[in-house]
């Protein structure tokens, strides 16, 4: 069965907190608003017809920012540069070995 | 500042000795640079304000007062960089950025911290600026806005820039009734001064913060448009940048894509403008609330 829209948005929004936030999920004010808001919605959801629009357009901006922050550090960790290479390193890099390497 | 985050890694010396090239070399540049920023104090200073940081808190949260929130980490309460105390008057823009400083792991990356740069630059205002000195900035920009200059020479940059930019310039004309036309060649297109009024009118209904934020979407997307219809909600965060980075993307087609620049800029504008729409939408929906309750009574 596909699942709701919805609720896919609101689990990607979770699972990206829970890699950003450091102590447990439950004692997140962040993760118990969102929560709050989505039930919220919910019983509302026929009623306020922009409301919930909105909050859609809400919801994955909340989640794009999440996502990219997360991906650009992921990114620049990688690729950071990590100070000078050490003389072995950069023999490898080259395909050489030094001369007290086993051959 | 981002140029002097990547470079606090290297070792001791050559830190000492980059530091100080790039500040004087920076301070020249900054001299020349007189848009938003005329009063700003020596470049030393902000660099020292961005220099890496441990976490020292192990909780963020927030605190009810009044009708504000302020930011607690752990016992002690945020402060902006001039000292002021850190208010905002929204609980989610209040949670959002509590989130962040949760986000931060071993150090504390300010220059990754968006929602906290423009609550701290709304609440310092460093540059002294008000509503009208902000709304005159984006009037002036709209000459220069990047979806107006489409390509001369490349017809089929040409074509691609037709289908995707030009709804949105429809979108903009319809939603305002102005009339707005595209260029071609190196002029500048013309922007008619009833156009600007009108423009003018739209911004200066939002609040002095959601203005601040209206300036750091323009200055991430380099459009006055597509920042507009981000914030209205015509067009979602990705397809802005997407669009603002209409000509990359297409030279990537031929040339191929390369993870360390194109995605590493792509993730970070979205990132930018994510975090300007969620703070134009917070702040101006808590304004919009006030109005009625004043209204009902």
């Amino acid at each position: 069965m596909a699942m709701n829209p919805n609720t896919q948005m609101l689990r990607s929004i979770i699972s990206e907190l829970r890699r950003a936030s450091t102590g447990s999920l439950g004692d997140n004010p962040l993760f118990r608003y969102i929560m709050g808001q989505y039930r919220r919605n919910q019983t509302t959801q026929e009623q306020i017809c922009k409301a919930r629009e909105e909050m859609q357009f809400l919801a994955n901006t909340y989640l794009c920012y999440l996502r990219s922050s997360r991906l650009q550090k992921e990114i620049s960790e990688e690729f950071h540069g990590k100070g000078e290479r050490t003389i072995a390193e950069t023999a490898k890099m080259v395909g050489f070995k030094l001369p007290h390497d086993p051959k | 500042m981002q140029v002097y985050a990547r470079l606090s890694v290297s070792n001791e010396v050559s830190k000492m000795f980059l530091k100080t090239s790039f500040c004087s070399v920076g301070r020249a540049l900054w001299n020349k640079s007189t848009v938003l920023r005329p009063q700003l104090p020596l470049l030393n200073q902000t660099v020292r304000s961005v220099a890496t940081r441990k976490r020292f808190y192990r909780k963020t949260g927030i605190l009810h007062s009044g009708s504000n929130f302020e930011i607690t980490l752990d016992q002690r309460k945020l402060k902006t960089p001039r000292g002021n105390l850190f208010l905002v008057d929204s609980e989610p823009l209040a949670l959002a950025v509590a989130a962040e400083w949760d986000a931060q792991k071993e150090n504390i990356v300010q220059t990754s911290m968006h929602l906290s740069t423009l609550c701290n630059t709304v609440i310092d205002n460093p540059n002294n600026l008000n509503k009208f000195d902000i709304v005159q900035y984006m009037l002036n920009y709209i000459d220069t806005d990047c979806i107006l200059f489409q390509s001369g020479d490349e017809d089929d940059l040409y074509k691609l820039q037709v289908a995707e930019w030009d709804p949105i310039i429809q979108w903009f004309c319809d939603r305002f009734r102005v009339d707005l036309h595209k260029t071609r060649n190196i002029g500048g297109p013309s922007v008619k001064e009833e156009t600007k009024a009108v423009l003018s009118k739209y911004l200066m209904s939002y609040n002095f913060a959601a203005l601040n934020g209206f300036v750091y979407g323009v200055d991430t997307l380099k459009s006055v448009i597509l920042t507009c219809a981000c914030v209205e909600k015509v067009i979602s965060v990705e397809k802005a940048v997407l669009l603002s980075r209409l000509e990359e993307e297409f030279q990537l087609g031929y040339w191929g894509r390369v993870e360390w620049a194109h995605d590493l800029s792509q993730h970070d504008l979205q990132a930018r403008l994510a975090s300007t729409a969620l703070f134009i939408h917070f702040n101006s929906t808590s304004n919009s609330i006030q109005i009625k309750n004043e209204m009902t009574a």
